[in-house]
């Protein structure tokens, strides 16, 4: 048993893959615009009104996940991210694959800081887009 | 056929994961009983690819206590779009010596709708050494969103070489914000609870 364990081990190191590192693609504009890759940027409409209504002088970054796929596991997305004193708000979109952070205007929002904040939960965080209030 | 579904499910589940690391900096509590056990696990989660902690047991079947340092280590994950696969190496070393420790390998794959899970561990103890492993398969009922109460529908498949018995019964699976509860039930084995706070 102590060799099958072993070899189930290594054979699966060998299969080991790195997280996605994927395009970063930063555009401003309207919520219904398409990504560089041609992708629609799908934000339900309804949850990103109901995210931006009390919201003012603020820029959102919609942030496209890979590996979103429990509300279990995304959990330490939102707190990693309401630790920054720039960010007012986030929102997750289990169905979208979307992380919705509201950052105060003045903040240069950096995608690779946000990849790495999406990273160190476990994600990968593949594309960016942002939107100014 | 049983023994064809289990290797199914071995085969389907193999290089995938089990949530038994936490986010960087992210804690998690455990409680955990079946017929074997009662455990309380804490551990802490220096980076997203491992985990370390302390496992407090009540052995049901040798009728004694001890404690694990434990090690939990990713070994492979995988993100797309719709899924997360991941392969994890766990160890423990007890508090009863060096020369009493269990390792194995677990792992999961599971969409918004699907869960394939398993695991597999090796204890080697002074008065008997045994194997203990799983193969889970489940389904979300419905999606929830971001906060809502999540359920999955599950069939779990386990075994240890100390009774060398298979039970297969059904799972109830509940989690809502950093809250997660599991119950199984099997007339063999009884009661299989699993309850789980991240923090």
């Amino acid at each position: 048993m102590k060799n099958i364990l072993l070899i189930l081990i290594f054979t699966s190191m060998a299969w080991g893959e790195t997280p996605h590192d994927g395009m970063h693609h930063t555009h401003e504009g309207h919520v219904h615009e398409e990504f560089v890759d041609g992708k629609k940027l799908e934000v339900d409409p309804e949850r990103f009104d109901k995210f931006v209504m009390d919201l003012e002088d603020t820029q959102i970054a919609i942030v496209n996940v890979q590996g979103m796929v429990c509300d279990f596991c995304a959990r330490g997305i939102e707190k990693t991210f309401k630790k920054d004193t720039n960010v007012k708000k986030v929102d997750v979109d289990l169905s979208k694959g979307k992380v919705l952070i509201a950052y105060n205007v003045a903040h240069e929002i950096i995608f690779d800081d946000i990849k790495e904040k999406i990273l160190i939960n476990g994600q990968n965080a593949i594309d960016m887009k942002v939107i100014n209030l | 056929m049983g023994i064809r579904i289990i290797c199914l499910l071995s085969v389907m589940s193999f290089g995938l994961d089990a949530r038994p690391i936490s986010y960087t900096g992210g804690s998690t509590i455990m409680a955990f009983s079946d017929n074997i056990k009662n455990s309380i696990y804490y551990h802490y989660s220096p980076s997203y690819k491992y985990s370390i902690g302390i496992e407090v047991i009540r052995n049901k079947y040798f009728n004694d206590n001890y404690s694990y340092v434990r090690y939990t280590y990713l070994i492979n994950r995988k993100n797309t779009e719709n899924s997360q696969r991941n392969l994890y190496f766990q160890s423990g070393v007890s508090s009863k010596g060096f020369d009493e420790f269990f390792y194995g390998i677990h792992g999961d794959w599971e969409t918004r709708r699907l869960f394939v899970g398993f695991g597999i561990k090796e204890t080697e103890r002074k008065i008997q050494d045994y194997l203990e492993q799983y193969y889970q398969i489940g389904v979300a009922p419905y999606l929830g969103d971001y906060g809502d109460l999540h359920t999955w529908i599950m069939i779990k498949a386990k075994d240890n070489s100390l009774e060398n018995k298979w039970s297969t019964y059904p799972v109830l699976k509940f989690f809502k914000g950093n809250v997660l509860m599991e119950f199984g039930y099997s007339k063999k084995t009884k009661w299989d609870i699993h309850l789980m706070y991240r923090f």
